[in-house]
């Protein structure tokens, strides 16, 4: 009796051993069903808090990209609102060159006022375009910033006020968004209204109806000038958007590197706990179920 | 010279030895499942011999007792070990509890962050809209939820804990009456040189149960057993035991007393001192690391919002309830102070239309607002710490057990009773009572022949 005594209950160990199968198991199958491998803190506390920092920074760039989407309506409608305006001016200015040919009657003049006078209220409806009801020619006012005013000298005062907004379409990235109606429509020495006003004055009265045309000139000129600061703001958010989809796309390619289960492995994984399991339960199964006492007979 | 009778006498002595040696094996085999049993081995000896003359003659075997196989030193190691598993058990039960609450799902602390600062982003590109106003206000209020359910869910946590505290010191108490109990039975038996192996074992078993909940050293003297905690508080000694009680703190929390003395901060294993390390140490910190953030993140946007105008050109007030400076309470009771949206200061000049101060407010999710942090900064560190303290008391935990484990195969080993070993035992007892048996026969057959040597006929 020199042998060494062996443990007579091996049972315990063996139920410990299925115990652990069956926890290693049910994490691979939630990670499985997830496809996440880190489904509580625990699971990789690292993974977990960059995770957090991850979907922190994705959440600002969607934030971003929501915004610029938003925005782009805003700058298609000023741009193509200030294209209209443009127009507008030009079809004033031939009538204007029109009028100043002398060889028209005085009632073909006074048709070609009236017709001003259209174009007049139209480049006032046009100044006080609203996109998703907010006047987008107002500065950072709410009111109508184009109001029809006799005592005005243009017989159009200007109601907004000079403020301008800037959004984040990005880390720092702060884009001006508005330009105030009085720096498009009130430029100094280029009003439109005025000088529209001045060529309507001119042709009733058919005296410097060719000056009248040189100042809806530069008027003209000068509206074109500032429409360029919305065509240039919807190319910056365009190249903005192209920029913050990469972002968004390397964002959750950092995701999945940090927080994503790895399929096949956890698969193999699931497959070998299998293996192990069965081989434990038929050890068990293969225990003794007999002693010595069996076979004296 | 020997005598028929002397080798008689031997073979009866033989026969009452291996019959005690059968006892053993009974008892062995009838306790073979019963928890904490050590196994009985006989002890036989040699009878003193005779000398007559030159030849010296035996006396046969005697049963000098039925010993109870256990190792002293290996039960203690269990019971340390036993301690080491409680602490661990009750402190990463109440950690993975308090984990749930920090893992990414729709409406974790770290996501609702996100979403308000979002949120309030979506502002910024048409400021007199309500309906993003009113989106802004709604991912505050739900931010603000996120972090009273976080905070309560820890506190109702800790309520329980508490509970446990008290249900601890409770069983603690039942299992020294019993230990001292059994102390006195041992004490009395071993006095008058009785075995006591059965008892032992119980006491064993009890004492085992005890090293889960609280940590306990054994000394043995002479007046039995002698139960302390690891600082020196006497639970049991021979047959008194001393009661723990608890009593109700500043805080409302249960504190752990025996014989006067707070040994609240003293314990250091066993199922007790891991559920006061939640209690007291891990959910308390969880809550102030809480608590900091809420305030931090609800100053920062109050003195942001303070900074604008509201939808009126009235200049903007707080956006959060002011929390309770430095202290307690600011995760629990975070709370949206305004319900009208057109409240949120989105205006840096009055002008209903005007976003300069949402970039002031916005810029909260990037600006450092606790311990140089920024808010989901600061969030994951505590993810990250909650998640550490799981998975690092699971791996010691795992330890624990096996070396628990294998301090349980090596203690069955010598303790534990195998079948095959009882059978061949009984075998070989019983071939040996037979023996014995033979002799006896022989022995009358010789008898016989002697007392009727004259009338055998020749």
């Amino acid at each position: 009796m020199s042998s060494i005594r062996v443990n007579p209950y091996p049972m315990p160990d063996l139920l410990a051993a299925l115990e652990n199968l069956q926890q290693q198991q049910n994490t691979a199958t939630l990670e499985l069903a997830s496809g996440s491998s880190i489904n509580k803190p625990s699971d990789n506390p690292a993974a977990a808090a960059q995770l957090v920092q991850i979907n922190d920074l994705s959440s600002q760039v969607d934030s971003y990209q929501q915004s610029i989407s938003s925005l782009s309506g805003q700058f298609s409608t000023a741009d193509s609102t200030l294209d209209s305006v443009v127009t507008v001016l030009q079809r004033a200015i031939s009538l204007g060159v029109e009028g100043a040919n002398g060889t028209l009657s005085d009632t073909d003049r006074a048709d070609v006022a009236t017709e001003l006078t259209g174009i007049q209220s139209q480049l006032l409806s046009l100044a006080n375009t609203s996109y998703q009801g907010q006047y987008i020619f107002a500065g950072t006012a709410t009111t109508q910033p184009f109001v029809a005013d006799p005592t005005q000298a243009s017989g159009v005062r200007y109601a907004g006020n000079n403020g301008t907004n800037s959004v984040s379409i990005g880390t720092g990235y702060q884009l001006q968004i508005n330009l105030p109606g009085s720096e498009i429509f009130n430029g100094p020495g280029a009003d439109v209204f005025q000088a529209i006003n001045d060529l309507i004055t001119s042709m009733q009265n058919n005296t410097g109806i060719a000056a009248a045309v040189t100042e809806l000139g530069t008027a003209l000129t000068y509206v074109s000038g500032q429409q360029v600061f919305y065509g240039n703001a919807l190319d910056q958010t365009q190249s903005q958007q192209t920029y913050l989809n990469t972002q968004s796309l390397g964002l959750s390619q950092q995701q999945n590197t940090v927080g994503a289960a790895n399929l096949a492995a956890v698969a193999s994984q699931v497959e070998n706990d299998q293996i192990a399991t069965s081989a434990t339960l038929a050890a068990i199964g293969k225990m003794p179920q007999t002693s010595l006492f069996d076979y004296l007979k | 010279m020997g005598s028929l009778y002397g080798a008689l006498s031997i073979a009866t002595g033989a026969l009452g030895a291996e019959q005690g040696a059968l006892d053993a094996t009974t008892n062995n085999v009838a306790n073979a499942n019963t928890p904490g049993y050590s196994r009985l081995q006989p002890v036989l000896v040699e009878s003193s011999p005779i000398e007559v003359g030159s030849v010296t003659y035996g006396t046969g075997v005697s049963l000098e007792k039925l010993q109870s196989l256990r190792d002293p030193i290996l039960q203690l190691r269990i019971q340390e070990e036993t301690q080491q598993q409680g602490q661990l058990n009750a402190s990463l039960a109440a950690m993975q509890q308090a984990q749930v609450q920090f893992t990414t799902s729709s409406g974790d602390i770290g996501t609702e962050i996100s979403n308000f600062f979002s949120s309030l982003n979506q502002i910024s590109t048409d400021p007199t809209n309500l309906t993003l106003r009113q989106g802004a206000l709604t991912a505050a209020g739900n931010m603000a939820t996120a972090f009273n359910n976080t905070a309560n869910s820890l506190s109702s946590q800790q309520s329980s804990l508490d509970l446990n505290v008290t249900q601890d010191v409770g069983q603690i108490n039942v299992l020294t009456g019993q230990i001292a109990t059994l102390n006195t039975q041992i004490s009395e038996l071993q006095g008058v040189n009785q075995d006591a192996s059965a008892l032992l074992d119980q006491r064993d078993v009890l004492v085992g149960n005890l090293s889960n909940l609280i940590d306990v050293s054994s000394i043995q003297g002479d007046g039995g057993l002698t139960l302390t905690t690891s600082n020196g508080t006497a639970l049991v000694v021979g047959g008194q035991s001393f009661a723990l009680n608890t009593q109700t703190n500043a805080s409302g929390l249960q504190d752990v007393y025996a014989q006067g003395n707070d040994i609240t901060a003293d314990l250091t294993s066993g199922d007790l001192a891991g559920v006061l390390q939640a209690r007291d140490q891990t959910i308390p910190g969880l809550l102030s690391n809480l608590d900091a953030l809420a305030e931090g993140i609800s100053n920062a946007l109050n003195t942001a919002n303070q900074q604008g105008f509201d939808l009126n050109g009235k200049a903007g007030g707080n956006l959060f309830v002011p929390p309770p400076a430095g202290g307690p309470g600011a995760a629990a009771g975070m709370a949206v102070a305004i319900t009208n949206p057109a409240l949120i200061a989105a205006s840096s000049d009055g002008t209903p239309g005007s976003n300069g101060n949402l970039t002031v407010l916005s810029a909260v999710q990037n600006q450092p607002v606790v311990s140089g942090q920024t808010p989901t900064g600061y969030y994951s560190n505590i993810v990250f710490s909650v998640g550490n303290d799981v998975s690092n008391d699971t791996a010691e935990l795992s330890a624990s057990q096996s070396i628990l484990s294998q301090l349980q195969d090596q203690s069955n080993s010598i303790s534990g009773v195998s079948l095959d070993e009882e059978a061949s035992n009984m075998v070989q007892y019983q071939r040996a009572y037979d023996a014995a048996a033979n002799v006896v026969t022989t022995i009358n057959d010789m008898l016989y022949t002697a007392i009727n040597m004259d009338t055998l006929t020749v």
